[in-house]
């Protein structure tokens, strides 16, 4: 091999590979390109193994010659893979169009039931004044039921409580969450403020208001110097909290057997806000909640001398408060479960 | 009670309209629950004066009348009624009027005859009880005025409270506006003018026990005429709700409602011997009553009887035979006073509550025995002719002293958070006839402590107060509520307005900390929530069918600290119905229904879960334990056109549940066939359990597709899969704090291995064995790949488990690693399985 002979072959190899190169038609045969021209094993190495058969004198030429060949090679690949790589991206970008005006792909939603959640709403108001809930049983015994509440048999306020007894004597499903009261008494030592939430029972026939299983709450405060103003107070508070301040509520005589002196508490129509309206029975007012100072009689049976504590209860239903809320009117719907009323509270 | 606002004004002047009166008596406690107006339905009925009154021309049973209603032309109007003659006023309903129950009158043409319109009967107008007649108006009545100027009225409907029987009567409730208003009440007039023979000489009572009926006061009216009660009588107790009979059974009624005392009339002829007992029944005595009930008397029910036997329950229904009917001559009136206790226990036997009994079961001032009886005789006179005999017979004429309450005009204020000085609180009290007694007695004579009545009842309390700190309250005889010291607090606010009591908050201390029992509950609600399920909330009375054809074969394990199920079903011994008569014991059947009735309104798919209870009785104990229960059924992702439709099945469900697992930071559940449950598919059921690590339950239950029979049963069509958990905290519990650690600087290592085995060879037990043996290196297993077919035999499938191995401090040699899993596979050859590789 003489020095003419490899220069021409390095000539050669320039030539016909810029003429690969510019022909390639795809990144990948500029790739395949580099390993053919350039490679460890490629025809750039193999033109040059002939330079061991050069005189030492003529090899640093040949040398210059390669590098030269090796940087033209090098910058024709690097341009056309620059040009290719533009060219096919935009390509590719253009194949990956989507329609983007199509809806996603949906996710399940889950609800939680209304009765619960009123529940969940009125502790969470009564918490920042420092109720703590407690619960008690569903099936209990009438003296908690009604006798340690100064229901003693017989009296004509029981008629306020349509009752489900149960095959063991003595027993009943509870009418209200007010045996709950006795419980806490006889467990706790004041100051007292507990919330008493949970399923009650009665002897009712089913209609838009009233229904034999339903939901109350009942609070209870008992320390040394809760007043009926107190009560009053936190009332106003929560009516405000639940139903939106400036609601305008009502304080008024009411009667149970296990509260003297006794309240019945009403928030403005949410329906009409005042003037009266079907929804309201056209007085202008929704009755929320029964409430009064617990009577003496109940704070005995709780252990505690009302000479020295006293304090007050109030019961209501979340179900009622739910369907003010969100303006139901029907009360068989909470526990309808179709599943068309209960996803929508979400 | 309905009260109606004519008869309240006889005894009490009203100027307010009747939105503010039912507001004053609202805020007074007595509730008025709706305003009815009476007469807005006459529209078109006037006064008209019959000119004529003859022979229709072609109908032997019309009359044809011509009728002026003042001014025009008169009408010819076409009548069937009888008891009309010329010169009667009476309602003409003009064409075009309405009457109730929208009865549209037209001018109408009767047997050739045009008839301009309508004469009404008392009952067309829901005036009076008499349907036969035309209503013949007082001959002074102004004519051509409408109807409803005349005889239009108000109802208001008041709830008044069973503490205030004294209120539940047009007197009563007048006293109330009289306190509120400051207008002076008028009372009915119950004076009577006598002659003749002595009620004494005639009559005789005879009270077995007076604990029983403390007073009983007989009136005797001689010579009456039975016959209906004038229009305007019938008027009043029809706008108050009772039913006019006749004039003598009409006074009774009127007297009750009037003034609140039930009164009972006997036609004297039918008691023998003018003789009355009130005594209690004999075994095997009988009463036809009034109702026409031939009745066996339970030996608890006090009756009134002469010497032949049973006249009526007392307090609650006459008998047939002593009725008053048209040939009664003599009358006996009965006002009398009966234990309340007795009265309600004999109209709850005999399933005969009406309003007298109501009104015996509130308590009766004891002074109204006499003022009923003399006010009866009065009104059975005046209405149906006759003489009242001179004098009553009465079995305990001694009127009662006022009650007296001693209260703290201090303590009422502490109670009521007002500042309302001992005078101001006296002249509220005033108002409703509570007097302060200022004697020296009152206060203890010359003794320094008083005793104030803190309780009553059954829990009696009453402490010693120094008499300076003490007014005594003279209680009117009708208010039998107000007994202790904290009545006299009520009647304070009530009469000073519960509106003027101040609004302020507590003040008290707080008491501490205690957390509350609903956060696991919330917590779990809020993630399955989350997770897209629907919270529903079902009867906890189920059907018996129910509970027997839903039922756990093997009880569910109880979670650590959980109530555990079981014990009988609790029966309700009264229920409205069968369909909810026994308290549920399992969430499933609740479930399985709510799917079930979704689908029948057309949906096709459903995600719900509940927390609920179940409850049973064993012994003498009554338990009610906390379940989680939840439901899959139909395509689990909302539809949509860039996913295809994929039913739920058991993986879905038990996905929830590990999930569940991971909030409650439990390790990942295991689960084991349940091939025997006869709810579920024997082979798409498995128990759960979830411990952590001390071993202690944290979640058990059953998960599994319910058995092709029992989704029929519930009318579903494909596959539902059901859950049933108990969970360590769910009656009562916090979420727990994770413990966390920072991410290891090391990676881990990853190895997989997979393993053939046989078909009914569980994956749980292949898993179990893995981290049985792989060491404390292993952080993880899970399974990745299932294969079935060649090269594997028929029966065969290769299970392949992703095994990841950790060190918080080093990395992992890759000794360390292998020597794990070479334990890992010598295991689970060990447990039949052969390792692919
Ligand atoms: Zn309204």
């Amino acid at each position: 091999m003489d020095l003419a002979q490899l220069t021409r072959d390095l000539e050669d190899l320039r030539s016909e590979a810029l003429a690969q190169a510019a022909a390639a038609p795809d990144t990948t045969a500029v790739e395949a390109l580099e390993i053919e021209l350039l490679g460890k094993k490629g025809r750039l190495t193999g033109v040059l193994r002939g330079i061991g058969g050069l005189p030492a004198e003529d090899r640093p030429r040949v040398g210059a010659i390669a590098n030269a060949v090796r940087e033209a090679i090098e910058a024709a690949l690097r341009e056309r893979g620059a040009a290719l790589r533009g060219g096919e991206l935009e390509a590719r970008l253009r194949r990956e169009r989507l329609d983007v005006t199509t809806p996603g792909r949906p996710l399940r939603r889950g609800s939680l039931h209304p009765s619960i959640e009123a529940m969940a709403d009125i502790a969470r108001i009564f918490a920042q004044f420092g109720f703590v809930v407690v619960e008690s049983p569903e099936v209990e015994d009438d003296l908690k039921n009604f006798q340690m509440l100064n229901i003693p048999p017989d009296h004509p306020a029981r008629d306020l409580w349509d009752t489900l007894y149960v095959d063991q004597p003595g027993n009943l499903l509870r009418t209200h969450t007010s045996p709950g009261q006795i419980r806490v008494m006889q467990s706790m030592a004041p100051p007292i403020r507990v919330l008493l939430p949970g399923r009650c029972y009665r002897y009712e026939a089913v209609d838009a208001s009233h229904g034999f299983e339903f939901f109350q709450v009942e609070g209870l405060m008992v320390d040394e110097g809760t007043t009926l103003a107190d009560l009053k107070g936190l009332l106003d508070q929560f009516a405000h909290a639940m139903f939106g301040a400036g609601r305008k509520t009502r304080f008024r005589p009411g009667y149970y057997p296990f509260t003297e002196p006794s309240v019945a508490f009403d928030v403005e129509c949410l329906v009409c806000g005042g003037p009266g309206c079907p929804a309201c029975g056209r007085t202008g007012w929704m009755t929320i909640l029964g409430a009064g100072m617990v009577h003496p009689v109940v704070l005995q049976y709780g252990g505690l001398d009302p000479e020295r504590y006293q304090g007050f209860a109030f019961g209501m239903g979340p179900e009622r408060i739910s369907m003010l809320k969100h303006g139901i009117t029907d009360l068989r719907l909470f526990m309808d479960n179709d599943l068309r009323f209960l996803e929508q509270f979400r | 009670m309905r009260v109606p606002l004519s008869w309240l004004r006889e005894y009490v002047d009203v100027e307010l309209e009747p939105e503010a009166l039912a507001e004053r008596l609202t805020l007074l406690g007595m509730e008025v629950k709706s305003i009815e107006r009476r007469g807005t339905e006459w529209r078109n009925v006037v006064v008209g004066e019959l000119l004529s009154v003859d022979r229709h021309p072609r109908a032997d049973r019309l009359s044809l009348t011509r009728v002026t209603t003042g001014g025009g032309e008169p009408l010819e109007i076409v009548c069937g009624a009888t008891n009309i003659a010329a010169g009667d006023r009476v309602p003409v309903a003009l064409p075009g009027a309405v009457l109730p129950g929208d009865r549209r009158i037209e001018r109408t043409e009767k047997m050739g005859v045009t008839s301009n319109g309508m004469l009404c009967s008392g009952d067309e107008l829901r005036l009076t009880a008499d349907a036969d007649g035309i209503l013949i108006l007082p001959a002074d009545t102004p004519l051509g005025v409408a109807l409803a100027d005349l005889y239009g009225d108000v109802v208001l409907d008041v709830d008044v409270k069973p503490n205030r029987g004294d209120a539940l009567s047009i007197v009563g409730l007048a006293r109330e506006i009289a306190a509120v208003t400051g207008a002076s009440i008028r009372f009915p007039d119950s004076t009577v003018t006598e002659a003749g023979q002595p009620t004494a000489e005639r009559l005789r009572v005879e009270v077995a026990d007076p604990a029983l009926c403390p007073r009983f006061v007989g009136r005797w009216v001689e010579g009456v005429t039975v016959g209906p009660s004038p229009a305007a009588v019938q008027m009043r107790l029809i706008a108050a709700g009772m039913r006019p009979i006749s004039n003598v059974v009409d006074a009774s009624n009127y007297v009750m409602v009037e003034l609140g005392k039930p009164i009972h009339t006997f036609d004297a002829a039918a008691v023998h011997d003018g003789r009355i007992d009130v005594r209690l029944a004999r075994p095997g005595e009988r009463l036809e009553t009034l109702d026409h009930v031939d009745r066996e008397l339970h030996p608890e029910t006090l009756l009134i009887a002469d010497p032949a036997g049973p006249l009526g329950l007392a307090g609650v229904m006459g008998g047939a035979d002593s009725e008053v009917s048209a040939g009664t001559r003599d009358v006996i009136v009965e006002s009398a006073i009966f234990d309340p206790i007795s009265i309600r226990r004999t109209a709850f036997r005999y399933a005969l509550r009406s309003e007298a009994s109501l009104r015996f079961e509130k308590g009766q001032e004891h002074r109204l025995a006499r003022i009923g009886a003399d006010r009866t005789a009065r009104l059975v006179a005046e209405w149906a002719g006759g003489t009242v005999a001179p004098g009553a017979v009465d079995t305990n004429p001694v009127e009662p002293e006022r009650g007296r309450v001693a209260f703290r005009p201090a303590r009422v204020n502490r109670l009521l958070g007002t500042a309302l000085d001992s005078t101001d609180q006296a002249a509220l009290l005033e108002r409703v006839g509570i007097e302060i007694d200022g004697s020296a007695d009152a206060r203890g004579g010359s003794a320094t402590e008083v005793q104030v009545r803190v309780a009553a009842g059954d829990r009696p309390l009453s402490v010693e107060v120094d008499a300076s700190e003490v007014l005594v309250a003279l209680v009117p005889t009708w208010r039998r509520d107000l007994e202790i010291e904290a009545d006299i607090a009520e009647e304070v606010a009530r009469i000073h307005g519960y509106e003027l009591v101040p609004s302020t908050l507590p003040s008290t201390p707080m008491p501490s900390f205690r957390s509350s029992p609903l956060e696991l509950r919330d917590g779990l609600r809020s993630a399955l929530a989350g997770a897209g399920l629907t919270e529903i909330v079902t009867h906890a009375l189920v059907a018996p069918a129910s509970l027997e054809q839903v039922r756990w074969r093997e009880p569910i394990d109880v979670a650590d600290g959980e109530t555990e199920a079981g014990g009988v079903p609790i029966t309700v011994t009264n229920p409205l119905s069968a369909d909810h008569s026994v308290l549920r014991q399992s969430l499933v059947a609740s479930l399985l229904e709510t799917v079930s009735s979704n689908a029948r309104r057309g949906r096709s798919e459903a995600a719900v879960f509940e927390v609920g209870k179940g409850y049973g009785r064993v012994g003498e104990e009554t338990r009610e334990w906390w379940r989680l229960g939840l439901a899959l059924w139909g395509p689990f992702d909302p539809p949509a056109w860039n996913r295809p439709s994929r039913d739920a099945d058991l993986d879905d469900a038990k996905g929830v549940i590990g999930y569940l697992t991971g909030v409650l930071g439990l390790p990942a559940p295991a689960y084991t066939p349940v091939p025997t449950e006869p709810n579920l598919h024997p082979g798409r059921a498995a128990e759960v359990v979830a411990r952590s690590t001390n071993g202690a339950i944290g979640l058990a239950g059953r998960v599994g597709e319910i058995h092709p029979e029992l989704a029929e049963a519930f009318e579903i069509r494909g596959r539902v899969v059901v859950a049933e958990l108990s969970v360590r905290g769910l009656s009562a519990g916090q979420l727990p704090v994770p413990r966390v650690a920072a991410p290891s600087r090391q990676p881990d290592a990853e190895r997989d291995v997979a393993v053939v085995v046989y078909e009914d060879r569980p994956s749980g037990e292949l898993e179990a064995a893995i981290r049985a043996s792989a060491g404390p290196l292993l952080r993880d297993v899970r399974l990745f790949d299932v294969y079935r077919g060649a090269p594997l035999a028929a029966e065969e499938r290769s299970l392949a488990f992703r095994l990841r191995f950790a060190a918080q401090d080093r990395t992992l040699t890759e000794s360390e690693v292998e020597a794990s899993m070479a334990a890992v596979m010598t295991s689970l050859a060990a447990a039949g399985g052969r390792i692919r590789s």
